[in-house]
């Protein structure tokens, strides 16, 4: 994992599935985040659970620049801070209720959230874009192990699988549980595609495989 | 053990009607029970080591208690007013705490986004003051003067109105609601949810109501039922933590949540804490 003393980045999601004005949820190994776009393309992450009754927050809409609660419409900004409480449509709601939030960069395609406070940007993956994500029922190392290779420095794996070159950014889910992107060369075509996530999917099966062998 | 004050008290455990079906095999805070007749069509409840529970048979639905009840059942007089349709919604299992099916249902701020466009609609949002009091000769807790502009208050309404309502539990597994009825300006509908605790994060919601309403057919008035526990248990499947939070800290009340607020000093009050959740954390 590419931990550093003071934290590090994790990349959540692919930027093409969150479009604009949507809510998804999300998960590192800190929990679970509701991370959402608004109208207007500015992306953010906060906790998936709304401090009024602790509905999670990934099951809510957003409107304009706002995260509402499916629950009770309490809405929030990018920064965590409530800015209309429905039921007190007179109220300004109070500073105090707010929720916590974390950092997001988006780069290369990826949606990248800070767990902890690291010191760097997101690694750059230059040349490659993401093309799909999948999640394994593995740890890193039984992917490692299943793979024949060890992650770099950016989390990225490179092997070669059914005689095709897969590159995967691994990240920790939870225990036993990881969230692979496949990533592929800029320009691939369509059937090189095709071929790295079936490749990647071969790659899971195996990595499985290994996990319940050891468990 | 805190437990205890809840052990003793009344829980619905299945609709008397069924009962001919056969045996109904359930569970009651975490014991196995079986809900059947006897010879004489009266219903009986054991557990599966053979023990024989307390049983009485009200409001449609057989009742029953792991401890010994202290106190008869509550009672809905309202229900034995002539011209009232029963109707039996049946069952919907929610994998939330008991306490938190309650409170749900006490609570009107959440129609506009949860039950869009039948018990309200944006932007009538607010939320008015009402009254709230524990009655102590009584130990029920109340509110009443509660308003809501609802676009379809009740399958009998036929555009929108403002609804008004009352909210009455009188025990904690159980709530009656008293609505404005659509046909009879002068007369409260009653709708009813008891909760059946099957542990402390599942358990059987029976909904069950004594309307006025002659017109509307009794499939439609149980599929309107079930469409909004339905829409409920979206939310309540989904809230953190499962338990209800009982001390103050965890979770940020407002004036619209004066029942809530209420029913949970009540609950704590009593030690009614199967479900709950004491400590912040």
């Amino acid at each position: 994992m590419p931990a550093e003393t003071t934290g590090f980045w994790a990349p959540v999601a692919l930027s093409a599935d969150l479009p604009p004005a949507t809510v998804i949820p999300a998960r590192t190994t800190a929990g679970s985040i509701a991370l959402w776009r608004s109208q207007s393309g500015r992306v953010a992450a906060s906790a998936d659970r709304c401090p009024h009754r602790g509905m999670r927050l990934s099951h809510g809409f957003v409107r304009g620049e706002a995260l509402s609660c499916i629950y009770h419409g309490w809405s929030y900004a990018q920064a965590g801070n409530c800015l209309r409480i429905p039921a007190h449509p007179g109220l300004s709601p109070p500073e105090t209720i707010r929720v916590a939030t974390q950092k997001v960069e988006e780069a290369d395609g990826l949606l990248w959230v800070a767990v902890g406070d690291p010191a760097h940007q997101p690694p750059a993956l230059a040349g490659l874009v993401p093309l799909r994500s999948l999640t394994a029922e593995a740890d890193i190392g039984a992917i490692e192990r299943a793979a024949g290779a060890t992650l770099d420095a950016r989390g990225v794996l490179e092997t070669v699988e059914n005689s095709q070159a897969v590159r995967l950014l691994l990240v920790e889910l939870q225990p036993h549980r990881t969230l692979v992107h496949v990533l592929v060369d800029d320009g691939a075509t369509p059937a090189e595609r095709i071929m790295a996530s079936r490749a990647a999917e071969s790659l899971r099966r195996r990595a499985e495989s290994l996990q319940g062998g050891i468990a | 053990m805190a437990e205890n004050a809840m052990l003793n008290q009344w829980y619905p455990v299945g609709l008397f009607s069924h009962l001919a079906k056969g045996v109904y095999k359930t569970a009651l805070m975490g014991e196995k029970i079986a809900v059947s007749a006897d010879a004489n069509g009266d219903a009986v409840v054991t557990t599966c080591a053979g023990r024989i529970l307390p049983v009485l048979v009200r409001f449609g639905h057989v009742w029953s208690s792991l401890g010994e009840p202290t106190k008869d059942l509550f009672s809905i007089p309202e229900a034995d007013q002539p011209g009232r349709r029963f109707v039996e919604v049946g069952v919907v299992r929610v994998r939330c705490s008991p306490l938190r099916a309650v409170e749900n249902f006490l609570d009107i701020a959440h129609f506009p986004f949860v039950h869009t466009d039948i018990l309200g609609a944006e932007p009538h949002t607010e939320v008015q003051n009402y009254k709230v009091e524990i009655r102590d000769v009584e130990d029920e807790v109340w509110a009443t003067q509660v308003k809501f502009y609802q676009p379809q208050a009740a399958k009998s309404a036929s555009g929108g109105i403002t609804t008004e309502y009352m909210y009455r539990v009188p025990s904690p597994t159980c709530s009656v609601l008293y609505k404005t009825c659509p046909p009879r300006p002068t007369e409260w509908d009653v709708i009813t949810l008891f909760v059946q605790p099957l542990a402390e994060d599942l358990c059987d919601v029976w909904p069950w109501m004594a309307l006025f309403d002659d017109e509307t057919s009794m499939t439609d008035l149980i599929h309107f039922q079930q469409t909004i526990f339905l829409q409920d248990r979206s939310i309540l499947e989904n809230q953190i933590p499962h338990l209800l939070p009982l001390d103050p800290g965890m979770e940020i009340p407002t004036r619209a949540d004066m029942t809530s607020v209420a029913y949970r000093r009540w609950l704590k009050r009593h030690n009614f804490t199967y479900g709950a959740q004491l400590v912040a954390q």
